[in-house]
């Protein structure tokens, strides 16, 4: 989940084979909002483009917004609860590799955005269908086909994206994928509350009946996903018919046997990534509770605190981003991140401070550290085998994630949150060890890591000069 | 390196303090020990019902701590503390048996006794909670069902339960009405020689000035479907009982997970309002199954202390306070709005402590100390060392000063 939308614009924009000029000659005849080599109907379909992920960040983490409701309805306990965020994980250790293979080889972007998109909406209606039939095993079933298109959409958007916008404002239209993304969580985190308790009022009681309507009216955002996915599919074949352009490709090429030529740099980045994701996302959707019971917000005030890092990594990612490309020094900034979300998650263990401190620090430092660690992997690895680097990141990372959300789930139910908060500690502190590895490694070998921009700049300078 | 160096060296030393004052406690209150031993219906002669008295004897260097745990009438735990290692508890049984409770029960000499309390449990309050308020202070009269006097409960046998070697017992008891036919209200208790923790949930910290009593409610019919429970309390202390119960905010919910507070009614000398001579103190929480877990946890709340003009309707009581002495009372209500009724699980658990002098405070635990020293220290290790080596490594390859030019 952590890495979606941070990660896949780095493939996409760095080998892409698609995204020819369309330039060429289209119907002039046609009013401009429907010419598609003209701007104003590129706007129409970004915002096609930006509602087709909307769905599915809506909907994964409506059950940390729906934490008390969802344990309590379906009688659970909170490692029966994470059960939820693990099973979402499963599929995309193995899908991670496959997806950019079944849009490029098997389905074609078109297509396969709509299977996708329709695995999230039937997921969902899954889960929501599980809840009220008071079955929890549908709703695990539910999350687990969620979990098969949420992951591999996103790799679809961005490839429309890149398809629609290289050579143009494709930092934006990444940029603006990524805060609707937020925007869906934010929303989510804030709205399924009230939806919820509105559906109580009407239904009389609370109950797994309530919870079930709750998520099938969360569902209509998938509806709403699958829509924009069936019209881009639409607009992008019309627009193939008038410019003579190609289909997207993600040029996502996967080979396992590169696994073995990564260099120790990549494995310590593979480290930090999985010891420091696992401790935002799995801390998250427990987080609700957690507010409510130690600093005694309500309900309403506990969502939204909840999803504070998701509103702040919205305006501060493309911020963070210029800064760091411009400053380069990318180990120190991502050391100074994780310092930074350690930091955090010891105020919330260790005090009683206002919980926001603690929460915009980490959505400031979490915004930096993606913006940070993800564009290392190009650094240490050629490009030819960015694919395969990038797909087994986010691959451990589900893993990670899926183990972690279980494991917090029964060391909250048996050792309590202090106790939560010190093992993501832990967690976090295991991502610094990495750091300062990296860093040393880095040094000892003379890689370019850590490198200001500048030196950067002149090193890619002096390189092209060589091969010139 | 110097720069690096001590910080790192305080952070170790500040890391080791912590760990070193978790472990051992420095403060001379939890190391106490104390020689404890336990006796039923001491001194006699012939088995009698409607005794019911367990006398706990706990003897430190220079002073004794008595608790009396009695089933007569309203059942209750008495603290009695003296400053002679020698006091004892002294019992006119034949004029108790025969109802002239007053000054049946003493504890001799009289003239050291320094500190006396006694904490009754007199009535259970049932209410129909139809809204879900949770809330019965604001409920009409009519929502509640006539209370359980537990003055009027017939308690077990306290022969059949104690356990001289653990220094615990359980009190059984009910009335005769149909909801308790299947049911019962019982009252484990616990003395302790030394600090200590209870194994299970809610696992109060204890140690050698203070004992436990585990209350619950099993089994019995409630006589609503939505019916929730609430324990009235009161309390006679020879010193000034304060008007309220504090709450105190607490870091560390390790071994009472996602409770965050910890409630205490204290006494204290009528001169130093801020001295503490005897506490009872108690985890906001309830369970609602015998075996608790994370989520059987419920919410409880007290009421405000109120005066109330006459001894508690307990005996052992009435037969060592003398009338006019200071009772105060307050109600503990279980469960919050939203939380399932009594009848789903038909149980309900809580637990208190009652002792001597401050408090027990927690402290973090050895683990959590390690975790953090070991997440802390390694990474600050590394970068001493790693930036060491890093810095000989690159002075190898670049000896420093001017090389020839040829």
């Amino acid at each position: 989940m952590a890495g979606r939308g941070e990660d896949e614009n780095l493939i996409t924009e760095g080998d892409s084979l698609s995204g020819q000029d369309n330039g060429s000659a289209g119907a002039r005849s046609m009013p401009a909002i429907c010419d598609p080599s003209h701007w104003s109907h590129r706007i129409v379909v970004l915002s096609f483009m930006c509602f087709l992920g909307f769905g599915s960040y809506f909907c994964y983490d409506n059950p940390a917004a729906l934490q008390t409701q969802v344990i309590q309805d379906m009688k659970l306990n909170t490692s029966g609860f994470m059960q939820l965020y693990a099973w979402y994980s499963w599929p995309n250790v193995v899908l991670c590799f496959l997806g950019g293979f079944l849009l490029d080889r098997v389905f074609g972007i078109r297509l396969g955005t709509i299977i996708f998109a329709t695995f999230v909406l039937v997921g969902q209606i899954i889960f929501a269908g599980g809840a009220l039939a008071g079955r929890f095993w549908l709703m695990e079933v539910g999350r687990f086909v969620f979990g098969i298109g949420g992951e591999s959409l996103a790799v679809a958007q961005n490839t429309y994206a890149v398809n629609w916008f290289k050579g143009k404002e494709l930092n934006l239209v990444f940029g603006l994928q990524l805060s609707m993304a937020r925007l869906g969580s934010t929303v989510n985190m804030n709205i399924m509350g009230w939806v919820y308790d509105s559906i109580k009022d009407l239904v009389g009681s609370a109950g797994p009946t309530t919870l079930g309507i709750a998520l099938m009216i969360g569902a209509s955002t998938c509806l709403l996903s699958l829509t924009s996915a069936l019209v881009l599919g639409y607009l992008d074949r019309r627009a193939e018919r008038i410019l003579n352009k190609e289909e997207g490709k993600t040029g996502e090429v996967i080979k396992l046997t590169d696994v073995k030529d990564f260099p120790l740099q990549l494995w310590l980045i593979f480290i930090i990534c999985v010891c420091y994701y696992v401790a935002i996302f799995p801390f998250i959707g427990l987080g609700q509770v957690f507010f409510i019971e130690k600093f005694d917000f309500s309900p309403a005030e506990a969502r939204a605190i909840n999803s504070v890092v998701y509103i702040i990594s919205a305006p501060a990612s493309p911020v963070l981003g210029f800064i760091v490309d411009r400053t380069g020094k990318n180990v120190l900034w991502v050391a100074f991140a994780i310092v930074g979300t350690l930091a955090a998650h010891m105020m919330l263990a260790f005090t009683f401070w206002t919980p926001w401190i603690a929460m915009c620090l980490m959505g400031g430092t979490y915004s930096l550290l993606a913006c940070a660690l993800w564009p290392m992997v190009s650094f240490v690895v050629p490009e030819h085998q960015l694919g395969t680097a990038y797909g087994f990141m986010q691959s451990i990372q589900n893993l990670g994630l899926a183990l972690i959300a279980m494991a917090a789930g029964s060391i909250l139910d048996n050792r309590g949150y202090l106790f939560l908060e010190v093992f993501f500690c832990a967690c976090i502190c295991m991502a610094l060890i990495a750091a300062v590895m990296l860093y040393f490694v880095d040094l000892l070998r003379g890689g370019d890591l850590n490198l200001s921009a500048a030196a950067r700049a002149r090193l890619l300078k002096s390189v092209s000069t060589d091969s010139e | 390196m110097g720069f690096v160096v001590v910080p790192t060296v305080q952070i170790y030393t500040f890391i080791l303090f912590l760990l070193i004052h978790s472990t051992s406690g420095l403060d001379g209150y939890d190391e106490y020990r104390r020689n404890v031993s336990m006796e039923l219906n001491p001194g006699l002669k012939k088995p009698s019902t409607g005794a019911g008295l367990v006398h706990v004897r706990a003897v430190g260097s220079d002073d004794t701590l008595h608790f009396l745990l009695c089933s007569h009438e309203a059942p209750a735990l008495m603290l009695v503390h003296t400053n002679s290692s020698s006091s004892a508890v002294h019992i006119d049984w034949e004029a108790f048996l025969n109802g002239n409770y007053s000054g049946s029960l003493k504890v001799v000499p009289e003239s050291s006794v320094q500190f006396s309390s006694a904490l009754v449990f007199t009535r259970l309050w049932e209410y129909d909670d139809v809204n879900d308020t949770a809330d019965p202070e604001h409920l009409t009269p009519s929502s509640f069902f006539p209370p359980y006097e537990l003055q009027d409960f017939s308690w077990d046998d306290l022969n059949t339960t104690i356990n001289l070697t653990n220094h615990s017992v359980t009190l059984c008891g009910r009335n005769s009405s149909t909801s308790f036919r299947n049911g019962s209200l019982c009252l484990a208790f616990s003395a302790f020689g030394s600090k200590g923790r209870g194994a299970v949930w809610p696992g109060l910290l204890h140690n050698a000035n203070s004992s436990q009593l585990r209350i619950w409610l099993d089994n019995v019919s409630p006589r609503s479907n939505q019916s929730r429970f609430a324990l009235e309390l009161q309390s006679v202390s020879s010193a000034a009982q304060r008007g309220h119960v504090d709450v105190l905010k607490s870091i560390d919910d390790e071994y009472t997970p996602s409770i965050f507070k910890v409630s205490q009614w204290v006494s204290s000398p009528s001169n130093a309002s801020s001295a503490v001579l005897g506490y009872t103190q108690w985890k906001p929480v309830a369970y609602r199954t015998a075996q608790p877990k994370f989520e059987d946890a419920t919410p409880c709340r007290h009421s405000n202390p109120v005066l109330v003009s006459q001894l508690p309707p307990s005996g052992w009581v009435q037969a060592f306070f003398r009338d006019g002495q200071q009772t105060s009372a307050l109600n503990i209500t279980f469960s919050i709005a939203g939380d399932p009724f009594y009848n789903v699980t038909n149980y309900l658990s809580w637990s208190i402590l009652v002792g001597l002098g401050p408090p027990p405070l927690d402290s973090f635990s050895p683990l959590v100390l390690t975790i953090m020293a070991v997440g802390l220290g390694t990474p600050l290790a590394l970068i001493l060392f790693g930036g060491a080596g890093a810095c000989i490594f690159k002075k190898g390859q670049h000896p420093q000063g001017y090389e020839p030019i040829n």
